[in-house]
């Protein structure tokens, strides 16, 4: 008997060990469930990404460029690249022996297809194994501006195109749920997990909820919610501080008086109290268009939060201008923020009304960080904002600061914090990771149990 | 106006006066009856919006205490507690538990007066709360609280919670709405309303709340709320809703320091009182109709009795008046109408007496102004003849042989008499036997040139300057041998008026509808006396005058359908004036006649 009870713990504690090991060692198989608050209507990259979700068209779809953790463009779908004189035609190699999930080889005319449409004013010609990508103008960033997600191949039109992603679309209801498979012939080889549900359209509470009751097991955290969601011990991750909260004017400034109102408006909110109270330290308070950490140089332009001296504006300024700041109804947290944005702009003697409707002079925005590289972030950021980036020439931190400067002179828009990027993953959830831009990393990823 | 018009309007005027009167006096008896019982109604329901003002300040002491009883204003509590306490995580707490006490404003601060989590505006994290300072009011108050939509009346509590060796303050309170409102128990007829006054103080129609729908034509209001946002007393005023009038009481709603933060609007609907003052004014009306009409039946009857008597009298003063003194009066009654009646008969019997007797003396002295008018112009022809006749006797018998001499001579003077007797009588005959007017047309220029042609000599013997003014060319209709006679008197008598000469003027005129005809002289004048009897026949003052001449003139111009009148002061000369008709028409008849 004692001789079995010894047997018998040995050999369980052989299963334990055996057992233990296997939950660490990534593994094929399982489901993972996300829950996302977006709301895309199609699952082509333009929809996905003006929806928000681009860390799904990243799984479906790839780019010809990629970054590296610098921020350097490195190949992906093209093997090479080589610009001629001028920077206005290159040349890309494309990688042999990559599929579409639908079946169809990923060759030139189907990657010049794709690039066409994403970019209408791009002269893209198919040249046998290489494209060749014409633009009016200079284009020294073209590999950099490939990295972009709107860049991603894709193959076939209507709202399910196909791509080269680690894993294919097998289910899609607009606006609701999503279901992608892996895709066994991946170029980059079969990604662990078997398949990934998304629901769309869930609210934060909804989704940690979902979390808590073990329903999915990666939900978006809002940047207010991080800190509440960590000291509630979650597995919270989270990005640098990347999207950029700003006041975004509809017009330019008309006179010096708008401008020393505007200025007035800057330095009236007080950027710190948001960031501290209402998005609960989810953010970095800013005076820059991109994040310290982006360009390095952010710290110059310090938040310019002075009631005192937004009290000092000239007065006849303050009363000339009066704002109407529109924000998104749908967001409490927008609505929040506007509140205090008035009772600062009261305080000084601004003028300020709240919309959510019509067309308002300034508008509480969130723009994402398009780019884990400084220079083409900076220039998605203009054009988000639909102002002339300034010409300049490479890419260093002087260019890219003297630029800002420029956008920011302009005043156009006030920055006001820029927001941090959270996700509460389940502990069975391994080697997800989030880059510092927000994007995911879930390509590599697998589940500690089975489903 | 007539009496029996004077009657009707009498009797109408006061039946309308006396049933205004009652209308008036009834009327305001009601109004004054009505008034009492809105403002006993109106008392009772504000002292009903007391009673429940107080229930809801205590049930809002409670719910604020509640929430400060709460776990997470315990952990509040905490935090303020700390030295350098962090409130960042606060933000919703006070929304949370303002809906669990189910209060409508909350807000936590800590005793620096900074406001750590707010329900009604979570924004205003940080900012400076007044109320948290010194001690807490132990009694519920009213308070204007600024919110995100603009200020909001409601009824605050205040409880302090300690917080270490600090105070945490729990400032919590709910609106006075339309559900508070409602809550009211309200008597039919009446509604309350609130006004919310709002921080800047002009009115402003939305503010006005209600239990029910919002109230359209709100502005009507603006006029008390005003009275009351300048002098914060109790006022009241009738206000003209389109659906009908309505009494509203208005009392004001002060905080501590005196400030208006409401008005409380108790509206008491007139409709009652406005259907009974309807019937009433269609009562009045109808018995003013009715009056009416009893006054005209009255009035007819009246004058029935009152002034036909009077009318036919005055009928009969105007058939008198008019030469009638046969007119007689029918005396109905023995009352003053009767005796009126009466004296009026026996007046119009003394004038037909008195007219006859003169009538009788003005025919006896015609008579004998006549004999003595013949016996004077005969008597001076029978004179001479008496004489001659004598003379001859006495020739005869005296001197035969100077017989024939005396008789030729004499015989001569008898016959001149004789014809002298034969022309007086002619002239008497002439006057009574006066000839109709043949009307022919007659220029009057050449009317008065023919007469002063046909005196020229006779004038220029007597030194007497003619003078002719005739204004145009016109004619009238007239006899012109006759109008000629009648002028030509006229002028024999201005000849006769200017024994030592002067001026004669004849002045023609014409209008449309008549000629005028004027004979002027510079003589001695007339006296009134004699301008008064100058027509009248026999009446001369002239020596050798008959006394026909005037008034074969007046005689000759009325037969034309003219008149004649004289104008003269004694010294000033004689004007004989001569109106006649143009008498075309009677031309035109006489002419289709020929």
């Amino acid at each position: 008997m004692r001789r079995f009870n010894l047997l018998w713990l040995a050999a369980s504690s052989l299963l334990w060990a055996v057992a233990a090991c296997a939950a660490t060692r990534p593994h094929y198989g399982g489901s993972l469930r996300v829950a996302m608050r977006e709301m895309p209507q199609a699952a082509d990259p333009t929809s996905l990404i003006q929806a928000g979700a681009s860390n799904i068209s990243r799984l479906i779809f790839d780019t010809l460029v990629v970054l590296d953790d610098r921020g350097q463009p490195q190949p992906w779908l093209a093997t090479e690249w080589q610009a001629e004189p001028g920077d206005q035609r290159w040349r890309l190699s494309l990688r042999s022996g990559v599929s579409f999930s639908d079946g169809a080889a990923m060759n030139a005319a189907a990657v010049a297809v794709s690039l066409r449409s994403a970019n209408p004013e791009w002269k893209v010609i198919a040249a046998g194994d290489t494209v060749i990508v014409e633009t009016d103008v200079s284009h020294p960033d073209m590999p950099l501006e490939l990295t972009l997600a709107r860049n991603a191949i894709a193959h076939g039109g209507g709202p399910q195109p196909s791509g080269t992603g680690p894993f294919s679309l097998s289910q899609w209801l607009p606006a609701k749920h999503l279901t992608l498979i892996a895709n066994d012939q991946y170029w980059g080889g079969r990604p662990f997990l078997d398949s990934i549900e998304v629901d769309f359209g869930r609210n934060d509470r909804e989704q940690l909820t979902a979390l808590d009751l073990g329903r999915i097991d990666i939900a978006e955290v809002a940047p207010e919610n991080i800190r509440h969601a960590r000291a509630d011990g979650r597995s919270v991750a989270s990005s640098n501080p990347c999207d950029l909260l700003a006041l975004v004017f509809a017009a330019p400034v008309r006179s010096e008086e708008e401008t020393h109102a505007r200025n007035a408006l800057a330095l009236s909110i007080d950027t710190a109290a948001i960031n501290n109270v209402v998005l609960q330290g989810g953010g970095d308070p800013t005076g820059a268009l991109l994040p310290n950490w982006l360009s390095g140089y952010a710290f110059v332009f310090s938040p310019p939060t002075n009631p005192g001296r937004a009290r000092q504006e000239p007065v006849l300024a303050k009363q000339v201008a009066s704002f109407v700041l529109g924000y998104n109804v749908a967001d409490p947290v927008a609505h929040t923020i506007a509140e205090r944005i008035l009772l600062n702009a009261r305080d000084a003697g601004i003028a300020l009304q709240l919309t959510t409707s019509g067309r308002p002079d300034m508008t509480l925005t969130r723009i994402p960080i398009a780019s884990a590289n400084g220079q083409i972030a900076l220039m998605e950021l203009a054009k988000a904002l639909q102002l002339t980036l300034p010409q300049s020439a490479g890419g260093s931190a002087t260019v890219l600061y003297s630029a800002e400067k420029t956008l920011l002179q302009s005043r156009r828009v006030i920055p006001l914090i820029h927001l941090r990027q959270g996700v509460a993953v389940r502990l069975a959830v391994h080697d997800f990771n989030m880059r510092p831009d927000g994007s995911w990393q879930i390509q590599n990823a697998w589940l500690a149990e089975k489903p | 106006m007539t009496f029996r018009r004077r009657l009707l309007l009498l009797f109408a005027i006061t039946v309308v006066v006396s049933v205004a009167a009652v209308t008036g006096i009834v009327s305001v008896m009601a109004r004054r009856a009505f008034d009492r019982a809105t403002d006993e109604r109106t008392t009772a329901l504000v002292a009903q919006f007391r009673r429940e003002f107080q229930r809801r300040g205590e049930d809002v002491r409670h719910k604020t205490q509640g929430a400060a009883s709460s776990t997470a204003a315990e952990r509040i509590a905490l935090a303020a507690a700390q030295t350098s306490p962090d409130y960042n995580s606060f933000l919703d707490d006070a929304r949370v538990i303002a809906d669990a006490q189910r209060l409508d404003f909350l807000e936590f601060a800590d005793d620096r007066g900074t406001i750590i989590s707010s329900a009604q505006w979570p924004a205003k994290f940080g900012y400076k709360e007044p109320l948290a300072s010194g001690a807490p009011a132990s009694a519920p108050f009213l308070r204007e609280e600024e919110t995100p939509s603009g200020t909001a009346l409601g009824l605050f509590a205040i409880y302090a919670l300690p917080a270490g060796d600090h105070k945490l303050f729990a400032i919590g309170g709910t609106r006075l709405d339309r559900t508070f409102l409602s809550s009211l128990d309200l008597p039919a007829g009446m509604r309350v309303m609130l006004y919310d006054n709002g921080a800047n103080g002009a009115f402003a129609s939305d503010r006005v709340i209600t239990a029910g729908e919002p109230i359209p034509g709100a502005q009507l209001l603006a006029p008390l709320v005003q009275k009351l946002q300048r002098t914060p007393q109790d006022a009241s005023a009738v206000v003209h809703w389109d659906s009908g009038d309505e009494t509203v009481n208005a009392f004001p709603l002060i905080d501590e320091r005196n400030r208006l933060l409401g008005v409380l609007l108790v509206g008491s609907s007139r409709q009652i009182y406005t259907e009974l003052r309807t019937e009433i004014r269609s009562a009045a009306l109808i018995a003013s109709a009715a009056g009416l009409l009893l006054a005209v039946l009255l009035s007819s009857f009246a004058a029935a009795r009152v002034t036909k008597p009077v009318e036919e009298l005055a009928q009969a003063a105007r058939e008198v008046a008019a030469g009638n003194l046969e007119a007689h009066v029918t005396a109905r009654t023995g009352d003053e109408l009767g005796v009126l009646a009466d004296s009026f008969n026996r007046m119009t019997r003394d004038l037909i007496e008195h007219r006859q007797r003169l009538v009788q003396t003005e025919r006896v002295a015609a008579w004998r102004e006549l004999a003595r008018r013949l016996a004077h112009e005969l008597k001076n022809p029978l004179f001479p003849l008496q004489l001659t006749v004598e003379n001859l006797l006495r020739s005869r018998e005296h001197s035969p042989q100077e017989f024939e001499d005396t008789f030729r001579e004499s015989a001569s003077t008898m016959l001149s008499e004789i014809a002298n007797l034969k022309s007086i009588i002619n002239r008497f005959s002439e006057f009574s036997r006066m000839p109709q007017p043949q009307l022919r047309e007659v220029p009057l220029l050449a009317l008065v040139s023919g007469v002063l042609k046909l005196y020229e000599a006779q004038l220029q013997k007597f030194n007497i300057q003619p003078r002719s003014e005739v204004a145009g060319t016109g004619t009238i209709a007239a006899d012109p041998e006759l109008l000629h006679r009648a002028i030509s008197n006229l002028v024999l008598n201005a000849i006769d008026a200017m024994p030592k000469g002067g001026t004669l003027t004849l002045r023609a005129s014409q209008s449309h509808s008549s000629g005028r005809i004027e004979v002027a002289d510079t003589g001695s004048g007339l006296t009134p006396e004699e301008c008064e009897r100058l027509f009248t026949p026999y009446y001369t003052n002239k020596a050798h005058g008959t006394g026909l001449g005037l008034a074969i003139v007046q005689s000759i111009i009325s037969d034309h359908g003219g008149r004649i009148s004289v104008n003269s002061q004694p010294g000033q000369g004689t004007t004989f004036i001569i109106e006649l008709p143009a008498g075309r028409e009677k031309l035109a008849v006489e002419n289709t006649h020929a």
